[in-house]
């Protein structure tokens, strides 16, 4: 009792409790180490990749086998790439006018679709939505040979056309289902205060819907890009020459002599670059988005 | 501006009514706040009157134009809601701004008659500003002031100041009363606030369930309740509803007789008397004695509850009255001010 009452009035430090407190400080220590062990060697696993393929496209042919990061850079690689007889800039053409034509009619589909999944009452509505989402396990390899097929009887082998439908077929279940969230969550209130404040459906979409769904729109967007700008199996198998995108261009480079590794590695890092501004897009949409939020 | 008519508007949804064969007039320049428990159909009344609600049955006219089937936007309407329903993305000036965007009022035009609203509800200051950057009662403002640049023919108002602090919700009540004067702009304001109710009506209109209990004045609402319902809901603390029967014009229930009722005898009465209609005087002196079970001093006024026969009772008195729990004291009732229901359909019996 009296010594409960000396401990809340002045507290006094047993040499018992200061043991533990040292015991429990060293364990947390010791946990901490671990913690960033861990870490470090996770981002290491990520990283050499990444930066064995960074390197490697700085080297010349002669130390593109040795294992040595001293090595003087070259810019020879770049240049080289670009050489008429690779044609990867044909193909990065190629590959920018796919991923962005399929952007460009992927998000407005994607915003009607997602807003009447999110607002509208239609038959199925259900069903059709989760068989949308139900697209996206099939294995891409299983569906490439009727595709196939069915290009050729149309005559659209090798054309932007052909890719683009199949990178929409790809891409848009992702983005209804991202941006229905991002509509799920605007207040039902501000769309019909613009009803009565005069506004058409089309009008409150525009106005009051699309800005409010910015950060997911974008979002969307973006990482259809990505997967656009990515995709090699379909490019791979439905085009021969005219529309060959540029992940598919790199098989170009795997020559009789071997895979020529300092220009794969070059072409890849052209590739990597807008990924890595659109990541930091992103980034800060991201956060910008959700100080917006709804106003209450 | 224009009156607004209901002729038999029912509301289902499936087997549920939200609203049952309403009749229903609003005069031009009415200030008519529908009031009721949650669920009671008054906010789907309102939407109907928006369009944002379809009515199953009935007809609905705002001036003389039938409006069942005509778009929200054609209605020339203007509302406020809970949330305010602001545009997060817009300034306050563009909020304010945008019924008149909308409608393609020129910009010169618009930015005059967004500088007045503003000015109307104190916001001057405030324009360039979002949404997210005001506080409560700002906000409440913004909704309001964009609800008024356009001079609708008819306000509808959702529980406006539901979302604000007590003190600034009576400024705010002030300030709608003045703004409603002003314009004097028909006005449909759903609460379930009955101080919200009693100050601002014109008429009041209680509903509960889907069906109108009674439509009349304030005063009229509050002294004269066409039923139990309207009894027990306006008033705070409520009425005090005792079950008993009515013996040769003497109220009698366990521990209770209040004699001078009239009527004659009938079985199964409920007496209503409000905690203000009571007295609290000296044992002997009153009707009835009871104990006294609580006693509460609100500020202006000191809350007395007794226990008559198992029943709470409560009476409001004298703030500077004083009692001990379990005191047995007097209570003196005025028979004038006593109502009569019958307890098996809850109507008002008149005497």
């Amino acid at each position: 009792m009296n010594a409960v009452a000396t401990s809340l009035s002045r507290p006094v430090v047993t040499p018992e409790a200061a043991r533990r407190r040292q015991r429990a400080q060293r364990r947390r220590a010791v946990l901490k180490v671990l913690e960033v062990g861990v870490l470090l060697f996770v981002a290491a696993l990520i990283v050499f990749p990444i930066a064995w393929m960074v390197m490697t496209a700085f080297k010349t042919p002669i130390t593109v086998y040795s294992y040595t990061i001293w090595f003087q850079p070259t810019l020879d690689n770049f240049r080289e790439v670009f050489n008429p007889r690779w044609g990867i800039a044909q193909k990065v053409v190629n590959s920018t006018i796919i991923a962005c034509s399929t952007v460009v009619i992927a998000i407005p589909i994607a915003v009607s679709a997602a807003y009447a999944f999110s607002r509208l009452q239609f038959p199925l509505k259900r069903v059709t939505f989760q068989w949308i989402l139900l697209t996206q396990f099939i294995p891409a390899v299983t569906i490439v040979l009727p595709f196939y097929v069915m290009f050729r009887k149309l005559g659209l082998l090798d054309t932007y056309a052909a890719l683009i439908i199949v990178d929409l077929a790809i891409v848009l279940p992702y983005a209804i289902w991202t941006i229905k969230g991002f509509i799920d969550a605007i207040p039902l209130e501000a769309e019909e205060a613009a009803i009565i404040d005069g506004a058409s459906r089309l009008r409150v979409i525009w106005d009051i819907v699309v800005p409010m769904a910015r950060p997911g729109i974008l979002t969307a967007a973006i990482f259809c890009f990505i997967l656009t700008w990515n995709e090699f199996l379909f490019g791979y198998l439905l085009s021969r020459q005219k529309a060959v995108p540029l992940p598919v261009g790199i098989i170009g480079f795997l020559l009789e002599r071997g895979p020529v590794w300092e220009l794969i590695a070059a072409t890849g890092i052209i590739i990597t670059i807008p990924m890595f501004f659109f990541a930091l897009i992103i980034q800060r949409h991201f956060t910008k988005g959700m100080n917006l939020g709804a106003v209450r | 501006m224009a009156s607004i008519q209901f002729n038999a508007v029912t509301k289902r949804w499936g087997d549920f009514f939200g609203v049952r064969e309403l009749d229903l007039a609003v005069a031009d320049q009415e200030f008519l706040v529908l009031l009721g428990p949650s669920g009671c159909g008054k906010t789907t009344t309102m939407r109907m009157v928006a369009g944002l609600e379809e009515p199953s049955s009935g007809e609905i006219f705002i001036g003389d134009d039938l409006v069942n089937d005509m778009p929200p936007r054609e209605r020339d309407i203007a509302m406020v809601f809970q949330n305010y329903g602001l545009y997060p993305h817009m300034s306050v000036r563009d909020n304010i701004g945008y019924p008149l965007k909308v409608r393609g009022i020129p910009r010169e035009d618009a930015q005059k008659r967004i500088d007045a609203a503003a000015a109307k509800v104190e916001l001057g200051p405030f324009l360039e500003r979002k949404p997210a950057q005001l506080s409560g009662g700002q906000r409440q403002r913004v909704a309001l002031a964009r609800s008024l640049v356009r001079t609708p023919r008819v306000f509808l108002m959702d529980e406006p100041l539901s979302n604000l602090d007590a003190k600034l919700r009576v400024t705010m009540r002030a300030e709608l009363k003045h703004l409603h004067h002003e314009l004097r702009i028909t006005t449909i304001y759903v609460t379930h606030d009955q101080m919200e109710a009693m100050t601002l009506a014109t008429r009041v209109g209680v509903m509960n369930k889907g069906v109108m209990q009674q439509l009349a004045p304030p005063e009229e609402v509050y002294n004269d309740p066409a039923n139990m319902f309207v009894a027990g809901f306006i008033g705070s603390p409520s009425m005090n509803l005792v079950h008993g029967d009515l013996v040769d014009g003497t109220f009698r229930a366990e521990g209770v007789a209040v004699p001078g009722i009239g009527g004659g005898s009938r079985t199964g009465v409920v007496l209503g008397i409000r905690p203000e209609d009571l007295r609290v005087v000296g044992p002997g002196q009153g009707v009835f004695d009871a104990p006294v079970y609580s006693s509460e001093l609100t500020g202006e006024s000191t809350l007395v509850t007794f226990n008559v026969g198992g029943r709470h009772v409560c009476a409001r008195g004298d703030r500077h009255f004083r009692c001990e729990i379990g005191e047995v004291v007097g209570v003196a009732v005025d028979p004038q001010r006593a109502y009569l229901f019958d307890a098996a359909t809850e109507n008002r019996i008149r005497l």
